[in-house]
């Protein structure tokens, strides 16, 4: 019977463990669309400091780290009425992924070789997929496409 | 009778000018309605225009209206035209001035200044010879993606 008890408890703590891991449905979210347009914002302003980066345009690195805490803002606003605890679980790991653009930002001032912000950058990109995974998969970006509506790579 | 030979010629003047003066007043009216009103906008805060593509004939007068549709980011965006195959070498240029365009700048046909989001702003000029003239976003970094074509055709 003790045994019993047991068992019970453990499956129960581990259906519980599994609810919080997964990710909350797109059926679910209350803005929807404001959140889809928030995950794909953070992975457009990631990619522009890439590109700054790579150009070696420094100086613009701070000005992207502000898009991304704006991006930011807009997924906490697509979030707003959603349940504490998974409000709780995305602004821990934004946290995170906010820190990390902040310290490439920081970097940036002294900044004279795109290495080490590289480097930097690949770490937050990870910290910043944490935060996708809290979403359904058909919501995440893919950091990969276009723009809609974009000509990538311009023409003429 | 010289007073008389002067005012008849002054008559026939008048009445071949008066035609004439007709004709040019047509035309300017043709010019008027030539002008051309297109509107672009940024896709949201998206890196894009919507609509990426315009057209419109040559010589005809095009009131252009670029609107930064943007609601989260403060990304500035603009809309800048440029001669054929000068789009990546003015946006390094521009590079140099935070996207600023140069009014002396021989490459670039029309281009609207730097808004924020929410903004609307205007610029107005007669279209180019016929040919694919490339436009593009001068905030650096954006111009990769946020680009399009006018078509301009005979």
């Amino acid at each position: 019977m003790k045994r019993e008890k047991k068992m019970l408890a453990v499956l129960a703590l581990i259906v519980l463990m599994l609810t919080l891991a997964a990710p909350i449905s797109a059926a679910q979210l209350k803005s929807p669309d404001t959140v889809k347009t928030a995950l794909r914002l953070l992975v457009q302003v990631s990619n522009d400091f890439k590109r700054q980066i790579t150009n070696k345009n420094f100086a613009r690195v701070p000005h992207e780290y502000m898009e991304y805490t704006e991006a930011a803002d807009a997924l906490r606003t697509g979030i707003k009425d959603e349940p504490a605890d998974f409000k709780a679980r995305v602004e821990s790991r934004l946290k995170a992924a906010v820190a990390a653009y902040q310290k490439i930002s920081d970097m940036s001032a002294k900044a004279t070789d795109p290495g080490p912000l590289m480097v930097e950058h690949a770490k937050a990109v990870t910290a910043m997929n944490a935060v996708f995974d809290l979403f359904p998969a058909d919501m995440r970006p893919d950091p990969n496409l276009p723009p809609p509506g974009g000509r990538r790579g311009g023409r003429g | 009778m010289r007073d008389s030979v002067l005012s008849r010629r002054a008559l026939l003047l008048g009445s071949l000018a008066f035609p004439l003066t007709f004709s040019a007043c047509r035309r300017s009216r043709t010019s008027e309605q030539q002008v051309v009103d297109l509107v672009i906008e940024s896709d949201g805060d998206f890196l894009a225009f919507r609509p990426d593509e315009l057209s419109c004939r040559t010589g005809t007068m095009i009131h252009v209206t670029f609107h930064h549709t943007g609601k989260f980011l403060s990304a500035l965006h603009n809309w800048v035209l440029v001669l054929p195959n000068q789009m990546e070498a003015v946006d390094k240029d521009a590079e140099k001035t935070d996207g600023e365009i140069s009014p002396d700048d021989p490459r670039v046909i029309a281009w609207v200044p730097m808004c924020g989001k929410g903004e609307r702003v205007t610029t107005q000029f007669v279209a180019p010879a016929p040919g694919d003239y490339p436009f593009f976003c001068s905030t650096p970094g954006h111009a990769v993606d946020m680009n399009g074509i006018m078509h301009v055709t005979e």
